[in-house]
């Protein structure tokens, strides 16, 4: 495969992948996951908390994101992300206290409009690090 | 003859400052470190964020949100960010100055001020201009809500019509030894030139929603990223400030120092000759 993928991950803290030239890359979108091969048309996705993910030959190489963007425009995928962890700086048990303590979070009748979509984002963020651990 | 003990006395004064400047300049240096490395981080997402952002913005339809809309109108708003605090050289006048140059250079148009920081507010307060807010005392502890809430305040301006252009103006950290004066177009968002090159994206969920959504981020982003330059900037010029300040008052004790040991020995001298003169006119 002569046509590459070139991707940049940035978050507010720092870049955590800065343009390696990969095969394919994989987006968990707001409406599923994606798959971006080379020559993709031009597109434009929120991200959901998620496992993201690229591949380089035989190599993959996982990371879990929460929220942000990417954008896809001529081999070139930018993804801005609140946060992005690799899959081996996940601690299993940080991420099934955080799971635990949203569920507690979300179980507060009394929880409301922005409170309670925080609480439950918090959740999904932590499910999302759980489910790609266990993958592994 | 100079008084030795005033000399003395000055000594002791250039000293103390000395001692202070060289404090000031350690103190910078910490808060610089930490400043530096807030702003290296924050950069790169902010500059992907700013080209997607004109990406996005070339192929969108300008109605879709009301901070795109690029109208006539001559209303323009200086976010000026200057220090809380001085004795950093020329950090907080070069800004001034900018500002103030961009305000005698179009005349033709109605400009009001938003002024972050008591040093811009020192200035601008006894002059004619006009200052649609301010915000002091932000140096000490800045932080990203903050950002949200300016720029959700900026954004209230744009979309009620009462100012028709944003603009930013700030110090960005170019080294520890130098600031730039930065203008900046934050609203309304300057598309990138794109040419007849107009790729249809695909875009999930919808051009709306994401539009709305990245635009608050966005202008989060860019304002935060300012007032991290402008931190930066400041700590990087106090300590060269205060640098060329213990410098000069190291070089200062040496003269000083040597005018006084000149003139002790002179006096010494001079107590010398009386004495001799003394004894030779008793012995005559």
């Amino acid at each position: 495969m002569a046509e590459k993928l070139l991707i940049t991950l940035v978050t507010p803290e720092k870049e955590v992948v800065v343009d390696p030239e990969v095969d394919q890359v994989n987006i968990p979108g707001i409406d599923g996951d994606m798959g971006i091969l080379p020559n993709h048309a031009p597109l434009f996705t929120t991200m959901r908390a998620g496992r993201f993910s690229y591949e380089k030959g035989d190599e993959v190489v996982e990371l879990v994101v929460s929220s942000g963007y990417a954008e896809v425009t001529e081999n070139r995928v930018t993804v801005l992300a609140e946060s992005a962890e690799f899959l081996h700086e996940i601690d299993h048990d940080r991420a099934e206290a955080a799971r635990v303590a949203a569920e507690k979070l979300l179980q507060k009748a009394d929880l409301e409009g922005e409170a309670f979509k925080e609480a439950q984002d918090k959740l999904f963020r932590a499910l999302a690090r759980l489910e790609t651990k266990k993958s592994d | 003859m100079p008084n030795l003990r005033d000399v003395k006395q000055r000594i002791r004064s250039v000293k103390n400052t000395e001692q202070m400047t060289k404090a000031m300049k350690l103190v910078s240096a910490s808060k610089l470190r930490k400043a530096q490395r807030a702003i290296q981080t924050a950069r790169p997402y902010a500059h992907k964020m700013r080209d997607v952002m004109n990406h996005l913005v070339a192929r969108c339809h300008k109605d879709l949100h009301p901070l795109l809309d690029h109208r006539e109108g001559n209303r323009v708003l200086l976010v000026v960010i200057t220090a809380d605090r001085g004795l950093c050289g020329g950090f907080n006048s070069n800004i001034v100055k900018m500002a103030q140059q961009l305000i005698t250079e179009n005349v033709d148009r109605d400009i009001s001020l938003f002024i972050a920081g008591k040093k811009g507010m020192d200035f601008f307060q006894n002059r004619p201009y006009r200052i649609e807010d301010k915000y002091l005392g932000w140096t000490k502890d800045f932080e990203y809500l903050k950002a949200v809430e300016i720029g959700e305040m900026l954004a209230q301006l744009f979309i009620e019509k009462k100012t028709d252009r944003i603009y930013l103006v700030y110090n960005e950290f170019k080294s520890i030894i130098q600031q730039e004066v930065i203008r900046e177009q934050l609203l309304p968002i300057v598309p990138e030139e794109v040419g007849s090159d107009l790729t249809d994206y695909i875009f999930e969920p919808d051009e709306e929603t994401i539009l709305a959504d990245l635009l608050k981020r966005y202008m989060t982003t860019q304002i935060y990223r300012a007032f991290l330059e402008s931190s930066a900037s400041e700590h990087g010029a106090r300590m060269t400030a205060m640098d060329a300040a213990s410098r000069n008052a190291k070089e200062m004790i040496g003269e000083l120092t040597l005018f006084y040991n000149r003139t002790r020995q002179a006096h010494i001298t001079k107590e010398l000759i009386e004495i001799v003169n003394g004894a030779e006119a008793l012995k005559g």
